[in-house]
């Protein structure tokens, strides 16, 4: 993942006023931080303006990093999901949070969130790399709660372990389990149920 | 989710060694005690399947490519930096334009763009039509032949030479013109000399009263008629004179007023 020695010296040298240090630390989690606000936050601008909120914030509280108590990319991932969480709460963005079948409308005759998908003219197997399916993926993503969310996105887009996804949500990892389970459950159903009407 | 009890196993138990089982390190009896679950419990074995094809789902989503301006705007924005370095990196990701595409663009884009726009509208190229071939029918009746434009020599002598030589034709004509006014002139002399001397005016034209506050004819004022008459869609009144009459017999007998609409 990371070598902790490298990344340590790197923070100690930012703290002393290297701006060069800083510049690399930008360009290495650049990226990553901006693919975690853009799958969250759903939209390219709101992950632009996100990921500078991240570095800003990072720039300023990076004297409190200590290397001892975890790694680095956890630690900036936990200010990435904590601006987030403020960002959804802000904007009261409130998705559903366990069914995907029920109406996002108060209305009877509202469709339940999987028919508000865009349909797909293919079978999955065949396009599943695709970019409609990319993007119909996305779109079922941002439907799901910002729980099960930010579980899936650090776990299957991420690829952190269990641990470093407990300590950035601060729950226990049995927890962490069990929303990536629902997560993934829930995104397949709704896909499914997709697909399944077209087909 | 029920507490449901299948093959010695129980649902949250289950739920607990799912990830495990998908990510592949539930190995052993574990892994058949928990393949036996999923079998049997109309519960569970769905929800193995729908965690496998999401997490599959999410497995086929690729890195989106965060914008090239934004390593850029975060050192702007956090240690005010913006260095020419990363100036000449960022131009460096984008794709070389030679000047001469350059300069194409911005013509095609800016200035003939619009003039192409207009050019393929079909009236456009319905007055265009008609002026090539007016033009055409006009070389032609003038006797102009596009045979005749390969013998045009266009170096500079060739055409100062042609400017020239229509400049003295021009000159020509207009001094040749020139000589027949001066000859038309000089004949309108003679003739008004040798025409008879024209005779005194016949009559001249009875004099204006020079004051018509003394007037006592009671005749209306001739001016006054010839407004009236030169109207149309006025009435005209047509009466009798009634100033002196040369000889008392021709007075009326019945002074008749009618009103006559001038057409």
């Amino acid at each position: 993942m990371e070598d902790v020695q490298v990344v340590a010296m790197l923070v100690r040298r930012c703290i002393a006023g290297d701006s060069a240090a800083w510049e690399e630390i930008v360009q290495t989690y650049s990226r990553r931080i901006y693919n975690i606000c853009y799958r969250f936050a759903g939209s390219g601008d709101d992950a632009q303006d996100l990921t500078q909120e991240v570095f800003i914030k990072m720039y300023r509280t990076l004297p409190s990093y200590d290397h001892t108590k975890g790694a680095f990319v956890t630690w900036v991932t936990t200010i990435t999901r904590n601006l987030l969480v403020d960002h959804f709460r802000k904007g009261k963005q409130d998705r559903m949070t366990d069914s995907m079948d029920t109406s996002a409308s108060d209305h009877e005759d509202a469709q339940p969130l999987s028919e508000q998908i865009p349909d797909q003219s293919a079978p999955p197997d065949a396009h599943v790399r695709s970019r409609e399916v990319s993007e119909t993926v996305h779109a079922a993503l941002a439907k799901l709660s910002p729980e099960l969310r930010e579980a899936v996105i650090l776990r299957d887009l991420q690829d952190m372990d269990y641990k470093e996804i407990a300590v950035v949500l601060k729950v226990p990892e049995g927890t962490v389990k069990s929303r990536i389970n629902r997560g993934r459950a829930e995104l397949a159903r709704l896909l499914q149920r997709t697909y399944r009407q077209v087909m | 989710m029920p507490d449901q009890t299948s093959n010695g196993m129980r649902c949250n138990e289950f739920e607990l060694l799912l990830t495990d089982a998908i990510d592949g390190v539930l190995t052993g009896t574990g892994l058949d005690r928990f393949q036996a679950h999923a079998r049997v419990c109309r519960t569970c074995g769905p929800l193995l399947a729908e965690a496998e094809a999401g997490r599959n789902w999410l497995k086929g989503l690729t890195e989106v490519e965060p914008p090239a301006s934004l390593v850029m705007n975060i050192l702007a924005s956090t240690t005010g930096v913006d260095t020419q370095r990363l100036r000449v990196n960022a131009r460096a990701t984008q794709p070389r334009i030679s000047w001469w595409e350059h300069v194409q663009a911005s013509l095609f884009g800016s200035v003939l763009e619009p003039i192409w726009a207009t050019v393929r509208q079909p009236r456009f190229a319905m007055s265009f039509g008609m002026a090539f071939f007016a033009l055409s029918v006009g070389l032609t009746v003038a006797g102009v032949k596009p045979a005749d434009l390969r013998e045009v020599s266009l170096r500079p002598a060739a055409i100062r030479h042609a400017y020239y030589n229509a400049h003295a034709r021009v000159v020509r004509k207009l001094d040749n013109v020139k000589a027949v006014y001066e000859v038309q002139a000089a004949l309108r002399e003679v003739k008004r000399n040798l025409a008879p001397v024209e005779t005194a005016p016949q009559q001249s034209r009875p004099a204006k009263p020079k004051d018509d506050k003394n007037d006592t004819t009671q005749q209306p004022e001739q001016k006054q008629e010839r407004n009236y008459s030169q109207i149309d869609d006025h009435l005209i009144l047509a009466s009798a004179p009634l100033g002196p009459s040369p000889s008392a017999d021709d007075l009326p007998v019945v002074s008749v007023t009618t009103y006559r609409r001038f057409v």
